[in-house]
């Protein structure tokens, strides 16, 4: 009964608080520039609002335009479900969930992209096709990421390699995954969520064609995949196994959104990078997860038990230095397309 | 109770449907017969356990027949009775005797020629019968291949295949002879006591690689595997392939394997599987990216032999045990996917015509069911959850974490490998978005598209029952892992009781929850989109007011990205006509992907040899007076030599 209490808890906290991310980081963009910005639950209204709306759709399109959204919602929230939450734990926890995990954003992507090309419009060929190119990329970077977890704790379950110590290589780890966040969610300096040019968009292209409950959907996922890379890299990063469950939790909510003002901070001071320097990009924080794999490797074969040496306080600036060395790669490359 | 009777059956269903090939019913339930029984042989063998050893006495060629049934044989037993039976289902109707009145009943002849002798080097435990068997199984297919010999391209195909189908043989027969010669007979058995017999293995890699089509042996591959009918690229490419992973599993679980020899596996298996799907991206033929893709899955076989190798040469049975039992589910679960999807794009070549993808386009219309059978085909090879794919690329992640966790040398390996594999997952997904949303998505490209029709149902049959076997080993994994335990205990028997314990129970329960939820949330939407009111409209396209298909993203457009970082190996030619002048007449681009391995090292080295045979042929040239000169030369040679010779 607990259990299902415990399932219920979670999907309520996927579902609703999801979307206050991106208002957080609207909200910082528009505090940056001077503005006041939309009202922090401005996704909210528009969701409940697209959810009631009429669909227009493609007389290009097959059924599998409204299916395809629904299955990447699916995909994206069961991968959510399978993250640990601080200190609460994950509600299921198996050998090799980090795996399926991968393969769970890999599903939600299949399915955008379908849906995407469905409709025979070359914009969202070009979006798609970004998306599906990118990700090669950000997936060796997260595939790698998971190595050095796998590699610091030994285990291969998402709750086991998430809740310990953070390791050696936390920062650095902690700056590659930054990286993927703002890659996977088309974030500046890969895509510009605001742009209105669809020759240089990647998410926002491949849906330009859907409407209504089906647009409310890819929304909703889009916000969650955000919360759940954010969800990631905070757990990656931070020692909150070693704290007690209240600080513990009060310490993920901060660090989260500590995550969310860096991509506003990001989003308000970089330029959207070139198309070509965007696998350079990507490949730096491939490289930078990878250095995070040898640091770790090197820590534990060097047999003192350093991972409880490591300083908490040193670890709580990792969200930032994080932004801080992200931006780094954007700032000598960042060119405006 | 043996598999004995049921494997009598079988030959006797071949034999039947053989002899009666020119009535295409008879044909059909005889071989399906056929079939069905070898796969409850397989299944029994499998099940069951004992091995099934059949020593009739009788001798041929100067050895006694013996034909031994054990896990191995049967794990692949099942899969070639599977894919055949869904084949000739499949056959029936695609290779139907009205459109093909000439080569159709010899296709059945030779179609159940090559299901019976890959059966028979499955079973053989007699080197000699082995090369027999194997020997004759590639004919076959070259004759199934050939079906169409007027066109000038399928002979070419087909030479290709031939030739390098012998450069294989003939490393086989180097290495079953220097095996019979050191074992002192032909039999075939465990020796892996016998350390001197480990550099038999590079024959062995070589002669069943070529088979297999590892990277750069894969020289025959795309152009046999297209040009083939679409029933027999399906067995090719799910089976007949597999034949030269089988030789591998085999022979390296009886003989020693040299000390390299893993990493060299797993090495090839990770370039087959990057640059298998690399080729694939940049294909424009249809059923030639699926034989791209079918060299990326050997190498995602490979990878995890490879690793299971390198554990037993190092004595770690848990993650060797995780490594192989990937590796050999994902021999089924490619032979099921990949003879799914060729057996769809049989269906839009025999609805279309063509196998250009740049022809293709919007044939979800026409033929939903297909299209529908194909994008799960496309999931499964992509390695999506709740799919077959995965659960096998899940369990070589799991072989390769764990490597990279033991921190030993293996782990120097297993960390690339892991990432590689990672992006060939990636990469396999991009180019499976690209076929379904071109071949079936958008609108019709061509008049051909525009026209094309659902096949009919025996096609369809076909491919649900291979459909249905995907979902069946994505849904419910655990019912299938004995078997795959089993096969890995008879290539290392004592692995049997490090058998790890996998959670294929949950993860068979998540994929389950996974597809209800998904059906769930696709029926809420669709029902919340009727509610709502559903208004159609043209597509968006910047405002253009008339929207063509010609305006859609062609698969090379969509690949650019991902070929232009390949392009290293790749090497795109293009042949660009750009716009010229204000008001330009006309423009072309035409892009295209050469055979790298074939156009830049086989055929340079071929003709080589040719320049060096045609300058040695100018020693021949009819002039009895040097040749008295060449004999006596060679006289006086021979008697230096014996001079020298006794010197010594």
């Amino acid at each position: 009964m607990s259990h299902g209490l415990d399932v219920l808890a979670r999907l309520a906290f996927w579902l609703v608080l999801a979307p206050l991310v991106p208002g957080i980081i609207n909200k910082v963009k528009a505090w940056v520039a001077g503005r006041r910005g939309p009202p922090l639950f401005q996704l909210y209204f528009d969701l409940a609002k697209l959810w009631r709306k009429g669909v227009v759709l493609s007389t290009a399109v097959s059924p599998g335009h409204v299916a395809g959204p629904a299955i990447a919602w699916v995909a994206l929230m069961s991968a959510a479900l399978l993250l640990p939450l601080g200190p609460a734990g994950a509600i299921l926890s198996f050998r090799g969930d980090a795996l399926l995990f991968v393969y769970l954003l890999a599903l939600a992507r299949f399915c955008t992209a379908g849906a995407a090309l469905d409709t025979g419009s070359a914009f969202e060929g070009m979006g798609a096709a970004r998306e599906v190119s990118y990700a090669i990329l950000s997936e060796a970077a997260v595939i790698t990421a998971l190595l050095t977890l796998a590699v610091q704790t030994g285990s291969l379950s998402l709750g086991a390699m998430l809740a310990p110590a953070a390791g050696p290589g936390a920062a650095v780890l902690a700056a590659g995954l930054f990286v993927v966040l703002l890659a996977e969610n088309c974030r500046v300096p890969f895509d510009d969520p605001n742009t209105h040019l669809e020759l240089t968009m990647v998410h926002e292209v491949m849906v330009l064609d859907h409407s209504g409950p089906p647009l409310a959907v890819i929304l909703h996922g889009a916000s969650v995949k955000l919360l759940l890379f954010a969800t990631l890299l905070v757990q990656a990063a931070l020692p909150l196994g070693q704290w007690p469950a209240g600080p513990a939790a009060g310490l993920l909510v901060i660090s989260l959104l500590g995550v969310a003002v860096g991509v506003g901070l990001v989003e308000s001071l970089l330029a959207r990078l070139a198309f070509q320097r965007v696998p350079l990009l990507l490949t730096t924080a491939f490289i930078l997860c990878l250095f995070a794999l040898l640091t770790s490797w090197k820590a534990s074969t060097s047999s003192e038990a350093r991972q409880g040496a490591m300083n908490p306080a040193e670890c709580r600036c990792s969200g930032t230095r994080a932004a801080h060395s992200a931006a780094l790669p954007g700032e000598s490359g960042g060119k405006r397309a | 109770m043996s598999p004995g009777p049921l494997l009598l059956v079988a030959f006797l269903g071949l034999t039947a449907g053989t002899a009666g090939c020119r009535r295409m019913r008879f044909w059909l339930v005889a071989t399906l017969t056929g079939c069905a029984s070898g796969l409850a042989a397989g299944a029994w063998a499998l099940i069951a356990g004992p091995v099934w050893d059949w020593e009739p006495g009788v001798a041929l060629g100067g050895q006694s027949v013996h034909l031994r049934l054990d896990a191995i044989s049967a794990f692949f037993l099942v899969l070639l009775a599977l894919l055949g039976g869904a084949g000739s289902l499949y056959a029936s109707e695609y290779w139907a005797d009205r459109a093909h009145p000439a080569s159709a009943p010899p296709g059945r002849v030779w179609w159940n020629a090559l299901l019976g002798f890959m059966a028979l080097v499955l079973m053989s435990a007699n080197g000699l019968h082995f090369l027999m068997a194997w020997e004759l199984f590639a004919v076959c297919a070259y004759f199934l291949i050939t079906r169409e010999r007027h066109k000038r391209e399928v002979r070419a195909a087909g030479w290709l295949y031939l030739a390098a189908s012998h450069t294989g043989t003939l490393c086989l027969f180097a290495f079953f002879t220097s095996l019979a010669s050191r074992t002192g007979s032909w039999e075939l058995g465990p020796l892996r006591d016998r350390p001197d017999l480990a550099p038999l293995f590079w024959l062995a890699l070589f002669g069943f690689g070529v088979k297999a089509g590892l990277f750069p042996l894969h020289v025959w591959l795309p152009s046999a595997h297209a040009n083939a009918p679409s029933h027999v690229s399906a067995i090719l490419s799910g089976v007949a392939i597999k034949m030269g992973i089988y030789g591998l599993v085999r022979f390296s679980g009886w003989l020693p394997v040299p000390e390299a020899g893993g990493w060299v596996v797993a090495g090839l298996g990770v370039a087959s599987a990057v640059l298998g799907v690399a080729f694939a991206l940049g294909q424009h033929d249809l059923k030639r990216l699926l034989a791209y893709h079918s060299v990326e899955n050997i190498g995602i076989i490979l990878i995890g032999l490879g690793f299971a190798l390198i554990a037993a040469a190092r004595g770690d049975a848990a993650w060797g045990c995780l490594a192989l039992a990937g590796g050999l589910l994902h021999v089924w679960n490619h032979g099921l996917f990949k003879g799914l999807l060729f057996l769809g794009a049989g269906s839009v070549l025999h609805a279309t015509g063509t196998r250009e993808m740049s022809q293709l386009g919007g044939l979800w219309r026409a033929m939903p069911r297909t299209a529908l059978l194909f994008g799960l085909g496309a999931a499964a090879i992509s390695g999506l959850p709740p799919l077959n794919g995965f659960v096998s690329e899940w369990l070589v992640y799991l072989g390769l974490f764990e490597a990279a966790s033991s921190r030993g040398p293996a782990a120097w390996a297993a960390v690339p490998a892991a990432i590689l594999l990672g992006m060939t997952g990636a990469l396999a997904l991009a180019c499976f978005v690209k076929v379904c949303g071109v071949v079936f998505l958008g609108l019709p490209r061509s008049a051909a598209a525009q026209r094309a029709h659902e096949c009919g149902p025996s096609m369809r049959a076909a491919m649900m029952l291979l459909a249905a076997a995907c979902v069946a080993i994505g849904l419910a994994p655990v019912l299938f892992w004995p078997l795959v335990i089993r096969t890995v205990a008879a290539w290392r028997p004592e692995w049997n009781a490090a058998a790890p314990s996998v959670p294929l129970t949950t993860l068979g329960i998540v994929h389950v929850a996974l597809a209800l939820m998904a059906a769930l949330a696709v029926a809420v939407l669709g029902w919340l989109v009727r509610r709502n009111g559903l208004a159609r409209a043209v597509t968006w396209d910047c405002g253009y007011a008339a929207p063509s298909a010609r305006m859609q993203y062609t698969a090379g457009s969509f690949a650019g990205i991902i070929t232009g970082w390949f392009a290293w190996i790749l090497r795109p030619r293009t042949h660009a006509q750009p716009v010229v002048g204000l008001f330009p007449k006309r423009a072309s681009l035409d892009q295209h992907t050469p055979e790298t391995v074939l156009e830049d090292v086989v055929e340079p080295a071929g003709s080589m040899v040719m320049r060096l045979s045609t300058a040695v042929r100018r020693l021949q040239h009819g002039r009895m007076s040097a040749y008295i000169l060449y004999l006596l030369a060679g006289v006086a040679a021979l008697a230096l030599l014996a001079v020298w010779g006794g010197a010594r």
